[in-house]
Formats: C-alpha cells, structure tokens, sequence
C-alpha cells in the first residue's frame, strides 16, 4: 500500500505554483511539509484531492490514479481549514456526509471526542472559535479512518493542551501502521516531534525530503568562534549560516564528515561546540535566504 | 454507491428542495385566491375559456393551466442548485468524494430534475383542487385533455429550458452577484428574442400556425436544454476551483463569451432599426461594456497600480 506523487504540476493564472512534485507515502509515515507562506503548500494539497485539477501529473493510490480511479480518492483525507461546506451545519449533523463518502467512518468515536473536547453537538460550526473549527476539522481527519491523511496547519489556533493531545492522537494512530499522515505547519517545533520524514518546498519545486533519523546521523549543527574575524573557506564550502552573536557563529553542516572535522579542529577555534539539530535549523538552512555569508560583509 | 450519492446529495440539497416547493404552493395558492377574487367581479360562468380544448397553449383570464411561478422555481433552482454548492465549498467535498465528477453531475441534475417535476405535480394538483373547490357557486370549472397536456408539455420545456440556462451559467459563473445579473438580463433578453422570432416565422416563407410554433417552441427549449446539460457535464468534468471567486471559472470561455455577447446584444438592440448610426454606437457600447464586464479584474487591478504609482 503506497501513494505515489508524480511529477505534479499546477499553474495559476500563467504562475506556476508548484512544478514537478514527486514523493511516495506509505501508512504508517508522518510527513511534514514546510516551506515559506505562500511556496503553494496549500495547492499541492488541493491538486493532490482533485479540487485543482493538474496541469501535469498524477496521484496513484496503490497503483491506481486517482483521476481514472475516483474511488481510491477514498483513501485520501483532506478537509480544507480555510474553504469547507460545514458553515452552517451544527456538529451533530456533520458525520452524515462523511459516513456516506467514508466507508470506515467512527460515528460513536466522533460523539465521544466531542465530548472529550468538550465541544456542543448543537454548535454551528461557523459559530465556533477558530481554535474551535480546527479541532473539529481534526476531529473528522481522524474519525474517518482514512488511510492518507492531511492536516494543513492543523495546530493553528490551538492552546498548548488541545496541541498535546492531538499530536499524541495522531502518533497512536500511525502506531498500527495503517494510516499516514502529511502535515503541514508553520510550527516546526511541533513538527519537528510528530514527523519522521520532511518535504521541503522552495521555489514551487520539493527541493529536500529529509528521512529526519537520518539527517540528524549526517548533520551537525555546530556553534563555533574563532580568533579571526573572516570566515574559514571549509565554512563557506560546507556549511550554511543560521545566527551570528557578535563573534559567535551558529551553523549547520548537512553532510558532516571527518574531512570536514579536521579542516575545522585545524583553526584551532576558540569555540567548537555541538547542538541539538532541530527541524527549524533545517528550515532557515535552506529556506532562509537572508541569513547567508554574504550578509556579513 | 449510487444510493450512497443519491443519499449525499439528497442531505445537501433537501432544504432547498423544501424551500423551492413551499414557494411554488404559496405563490399559486395566492395566485389561485386572487384570480377567483378578481373574477366574482367579473360574473362570468365559466373559469376556464373554450380555448382550452384546441391543441394549443391556454392562456385565460382566470385560470392558468401551468403558472408562471412554477416557471419561476425551476429558474431559481438552476441557479441556486450548482451557485450553492460553488459559494459554500461544497463542491470541494464532492470532488474529493470518490464519486467520479461524471456521476455527481447527473445525479445531481436527475435528482434536481425528479424533485421539481414532483413539485410541479404536486402544486398544479394544489392549484387545480383548489379552483374546484373555491369556484363561485353557479361557475363551472371544465378541463379538457387537449389544451391541458399542450399547456403542461410547453410549461415543463419552457421551465426545464430556463433551469438548463441558469444550471449551465451557475456553473461557469464564479461570482454570485454577476451571475445573478447575467442571468436576469440574458433571461429579460429572450422576450425581445421571441418578440422577434415570432413575426418571422408566422409570416412568409415560414408561415406557420400558431399550434406549429408552439411545438417548434418546445423542441427549442428541449434541445437547448440537452446541449446545455451536456456541455455543461464537460465542462464541469474540468472545473478546477481555483477560479472559484473569478466571473468565469472556465478562463477560455472569455473570448467565445464575449464574441457572443457583442454578436447577440447588438443584433437584438439593431433589430429592425435602420438607422445605421444607431447600430454602430450600439455595437460600440456592446464592445466596451462585454470588454468591461469581462476583464474587469484586471482593469481594476491595473487601476489599482497605477494609483499606487502615482500615489508614491
């Protein structure tokens, strides 16, 4: 069981949006999806659920495209936060719909996560705090047993408690190795817990998709002060610049070898220090183009 | 799965449904009362005039075989059934569903289709046994075959005709205030479309009978209907909702459209005119009011730039 990207294109009004997307997705997976507001998150996800229609492209879900194969579609879960139907229908009206598209749809369990979250079945959905709606939309991701679920911005909006509890919703989900989820977020921190692997979008293209277990075995991030003001040749190579303190350099050096080791142990810096590498190092890294070299000078 | 759609769309659109039947029973009921109000004035003894046993549409002064209102309800649901369902996102539900776009197409037109024949037949039931039972006494109300299905077959083409209109312009219309001034006019249009038509073909060298025009009437309205709901299903196997919000959201039906609406407007306003003058300045204003009407985000955002330029 897989679902299959390939090469996925979307133009908007003559803008390419987002060119070329490939990527497998198999159950059991939690993908982050990061990149800078606006680089088409979003409409990959609606061209991914057909409510775009590609320029270029397919979505196959076990082989199977979901253009051809509508049926498949299915397997796929994606409730947009910013444009849905639910408006103005009450809570407990909601399930109707999705029992009749969602073969595997959890009434008793939506019921009971309402109650849980303490949400009125009686609440128009418009009438819900943002927070709120969220939730909800989470809610239903959930309760439809889908087998590919995606959460565009799920935690927005929602207060640190509700955070907790859904991200470890969403990991005993994928416990079982049913159900996969793709996660969009600005909070890279949150992201950084849940994902096991990230896609990087820049420039409308997947530029990374880093397996995170693995990049963290070849990546360092590193803070670092030398006597010298200019910055060392194997840095400039090799790394790429996160923050400066004063003389204080912090870096990230995605394929960290011994090469690289001892051309840096051979300055003979004031300060070599290892931290923890973090998902938002990673983003600045190759996203952030305002905090390179060159803005030093 | 058909019954599963069925059942979906059914949930959607049942209050709308309710609200389309509850107009057409208290507009004609009302209908009903004022026209049996208006007539024990007039002392007649008869409701329903001799016409109506001629193979030709009744029209009368105080019964009407197929009242305009159900007319009015089919238009209304054209528009609203496929506007709906753009304006409130759920067509992102259905396409996102599993049912290939194909089916949802048509089974949302058989179902729409089912429910307002239904209406249809429950109001003019309504109507009629309400003529019955309130008509003065000593005024008979008599009914014949002839002047009833006539009436009832033009009716149903006239109204299944408007509803193809505003299903189709629904569904390529992306902004709901526009479409529902599109809509209106192209509909007002067709009066002077059929103000028009009518004299060429009762007179030479087409020169037909009044029941011939009324069944030529019909055809057109069906088979406007069937290219309507046919291309219609084209187009709406494509539609892809980033448009949504945009006037048109098929981008490549802007120059046919507006071909068509200058061709259509100035051969309406030119009719019978001879002055050649009043032609140009028609077609003219047709130009720059389509061309207007039609890219009038970009003006307006251009409009917006140059401000902004000049501004800083």
């Amino acid at each position: 069981m897989t679902l299959q990207v390939k090469a996925l294109s979307k133009a908007i009004n003559h803008q390419q949006i987002i060119e070329d997307i490939s990527f497998d997705w198999a159950p059991g997976e939690i993908i982050g999806l990061v990149g800078r507001n606006g680089v088409g998150k979003t409409t990959l996800f609606r061209t991914l659920t057909n409510q775009y229609v590609a320029e270029q492209g397919q979505v196959l879900i076990d082989g199977q495209s979901t253009t051809r194969h509508p049926l498949q579609q299915r397997q796929l879960f994606f409730l947009d936060g910013q444009y849905n139907f639910l408006s103005n229908y009450r809570l407990w009206e909601i399930p109707e719909f999705f029992r009749l598209v969602y073969a595997q749809f959890d009434q008793q369990r939506y019921q009971d996560l309402l109650v849980q979250f303490e949400l009125d079945r009686n609440s128009q959905y418009r009438r819900l705090s943002k927070g709120m709606r969220a939730l909800v939309n989470l809610i239903l991701a959930l309760t439809s047993n889908a087998t590919y679920i995606i959460l565009d911005e799920p935690f927005d909006g929602l207060d640190v408690i509700v955070r907790e509890n859904i991200a470890t919703m969403v990991i005993d989900e994928v416990a079982d190795q049913q159900k996969g989820f793709l996660i969009s977020s600005h909070d890279l921190n949150e992201l950084d817990g849940l994902s096991d692997r990230v896609l990087l979008l820049k420039d409308s293209r997947l530029v990374q998709d880093y397996h995170l277990e693995e990049i963290r075995e070849t990546a360092k991030k590193l803070q670092l002060v030398f006597n010298d003001k200019t910055i060392p040749a194997v840095l400039k190579e090799h790394s790429q610049l996160i923050r400066v303190s004063g003389r204080v350099l912090v870096v990230v050096i995605t394929h960290y070898t011994p090469e690289i080791d001892q051309q840096l142990r051979a300055l003979n810096p004031v300060l070599l220090e290892e931290l923890p590498l973090t998902l938002e190092d990673l983003f600045r890294a190759n996203l952030a183009h305002d905090t390179g070299y060159q803005l030093m000078k | 799965m058909h019954n599963q759609l069925d059942r979906l769309i059914w949930r959607r659109h049942r209050r709308l449904f309710l609200a389309l039947g509850a107009l057409a029973l208290f507009a004609n009921v009302v209908m009903v009362i004022i026209a049996l109000s208006s007539r024990q004035t007039a002392g007649a003894h008869q409701l329903v005039g001799a016409s109506i046993h001629h193979w030709a549409t009744y029209k009368g002064d105080y019964f009407t075989a197929y009242s305009y209102w159900l007319i009015f309800v089919y238009w209304l649901a054209g528009l609203l059934l496929m506007n709906q369902d753009l304006k409130d996102n759920f067509n992102q539900f259905l396409f996102t569903s599993g049912f290939s776009r194909q089916r949802v197409y048509w089974t949302k037109l058989r179902q729409s289709l089912v429910v307002l024949l239904g209406i249809s037949i429950v109001t003019i039931a309504v109507q009629y046994s309400l003529y019955w039972l309130m008509k003065p006494h000593g005024v008979s109300f008599t009914l014949a075959w002839p002047g009833l299905l006539t009436s009832w077959i033009s009716g149903l083409a006239v109204a299944t005709g408007l509803f193809a209109i505003c299903w189709f312009a629904a569904l390529i219309i992306g902004q709901t205030g526009a479409l529902i001034v599109t809509v209106t006019g192209f509909t007002l249009s067709l009066m002077s479309v059929g103000a028009i038509s009518q004299p060429i073909l009762t007179n030479r060298p087409f020169s037909l009978s009044g029941s011939q025009l009324t069944w030529l009437v019909i055809g057109v309205w069906l088979i406007a209907a069937i290219i309507l709901f046919v291309w219609g299903a084209v187009l709406y196997q494509h539609l892809s909702l980033e448009h949504n919000g945009e006037y048109l959201m098929v981008p490549r039906l802007k120059r046919p459209v507006y071909l068509v609406f200058v061709i259509y407007v100035t051969g309406i306003f030119s009719w019978g005119d001879t002055s050649w003058m009043a032609d140009v300045v028609t077609f003219l204003i047709t130009v720059i009011f389509g061309y207007a009407w039609l890219w009038r985000p970009r003006i307006g955002e251009r409009l917006h730039q140059w401000r902004a330029r000049h501004d800083g």
